[in-house]
């Protein structure tokens, strides 16, 4: 304590000094009307800074929510969608039945693992069997089609990627399907072949390439990818086609599992027609 | 005592009624009333100069209307003075209560501190004047010939009147 008090005695003139030093930056800052401005100027300078900064941060750490929420958004919103249902489009007519709900749920799923650089690919998302998820459902990211789920454990689930040599699916351009496969090659990521199409048919590079109404995994409309090859051969009378995915496969994040509420009765209704 | 009184009185006087009107330019604002504290007597304690130089830094922010301003900076240059001063060997003069002059502290190391403190205060006193508005070569400038003509007017005060007083 004696310590303490000699030190506060030695050192009583610079206590009296910072004591005094602000009032005086009171006085100074509070009286002085060019250093009031100025002072509120810089002020005013820091907080925004200050409240930008705040604002970065909190933005960066909310963004995981509020991906949530978006994915929720865009699964509910392709829910009560007419896609799949009664969607009938034409040049001029585009009729959309609103009185009936689509046929589809929708699941949004993160992929925790994803391959892209083998043969046969995968990947894996964090839903599974406790959300309704079970083989042969059809997954589609934000882009366009990515694959078909393999199997299911509790809470995961393993999908078929569109860039796996197993992975076929029946093409349509311009609303007509063409009963041909498109399929991985093995070539380059996200590169994909369709052969078997007559090259009478007028078709171009940068056509869209969706899903038609042959599968029943997938709605139909959702974009496969664009043609970006387009060759004659003069001793075939089929295009040498190439597409590119919709979905980017090596940054593939968030997907949708698609699961259609009516399969088994259109199966069975099919099988019957067998 | 009475001639210290007058000699105090007889430096404010000559900062607020002449050297503050003087309008010899916009680069030269000579603030040579500082003498004041950088001449206080030695034996002084280190509370008593802090507190001098407030009460004269409010004195002059009274007459000039810059209030917290020669404040603020007299007790920058007071706390400074005494850093300086700490490192020079001042125990006799302290003994026998002098004042820090030319001829109490010599011509040299008076000279030294003088221009330092001096140099500092137009400084730091033009710094907070112009805050947010600073034009570098303007206060450079205003900084160095206002320092120099203080300087030359207090080596002619100390010349003058350090044997009388």
């Amino acid at each position: 304590m004696q310590q303490l008090l000699a030190f506060i005695e030695q050192r009583l003139h610079l206590i009296v000094f910072a004591l005094l030093q602000v009032i005086c930056g009171f006085l100074v800052f509070s009286l002085n009307p060019f250093q009031q401005a100025s002072f509120t100027q810089t002020a005013n300078s820091v907080t925004d800074a200050g409240n930008t900064m705040s604002s970065d941060v909190t933005d960066y750490f909310d963004l995981k929510y509020q991906n949530q929420l978006l994915q929720d958004q865009i699964a509910t919103q392709f829910q009560n969608s007419t896609i799949g249902t009664l969607l009938v489009s034409g040049d001029t007519i585009e009729l959309k039945d609103t009185s009936r709900k689509s046929l589809y749920d929708v699941i949004p799923a993160q992929v925790v693992y994803n391959t892209t650089f083998k043969a046969n690919n995968v990947f894996v998302i964090n839903k599974g069997g406790n959300h309704g998820i079970h083989k042969n459902m059809g997954v589609i990211s934000s882009e366009g089609l990515a694959g078909l789920v393999l199997k299911s454990t509790a809470n995961y689930s393993t999908v078929m990627s569109l860039l796996n040599t197993n992975m076929t699916v029946i093409p349509n351009i311009h609303g007509m399907e063409y009963y041909t496969k498109l399929l991985w090659v093995n070539e380059a990521p996200n590169v994909m072949r369709i052969s078997g199409i007559n090259n009478l048919e007028e078709l171009k590079i940068g056509d869209e390439v969706k899903t038609g109404k042959s599968s029943m995994l997938f709605p139909s409309g959702i974009s496969l990818g664009t043609i970006t090859k387009l060759d004659k051969n003069p001793k075939s009378q089929y295009y040498e086609t190439e597409i590119e995915t919709a979905t980017n496969f090596r940054s593939l994040e968030y997907v949708f599992v698609i699961i259609n509420r009516d399969i088994d009765q259109m199966e069975a209704l099919i099988s019957d027609n067998d | 005592m009475t001639r210290r009184i007058l000699y105090w009185i007889l430096i404010l006087a000559l900062q607020l009624l002449v050297l503050n009107h003087l309008e010899l330019s916009a680069f030269i604002v000579p603030q040579v009333f500082i003498i004041l504290l950088i001449t206080l007597p030695l034996h002084l304690s280190r509370l008593n100069q802090v507190l001098i130089a407030a009460g004269l830094g409010l004195l002059v922010d009274f007459f000039t209307a810059t209030p917290g301003i020669h404040t603020s900076a007299c007790l920058w240059l007071i706390v400074f003075r005494i850093g300086l001063l700490n490192r020079q060997d001042l125990k006799q003069h302290i003994a026998n209560r002098l004042p820090y002059t030319v001829n109490s502290a010599g011509l040299v190391s008076f000279a030294y501190t003088a221009a330092i403190l001096v140099f500092f205060y137009h400084l730091y006193l033009f710094f907070i004047g112009s805050v947010g508005a600073i034009h570098g070569a303007n206060y450079g400038l205003t900084v160095l010939s206002s320092s120099l003509l203080s300087l030359t007017i207090i080596a002619i005060i100390q010349f003058s009147t350090t044997k009388r007083i």
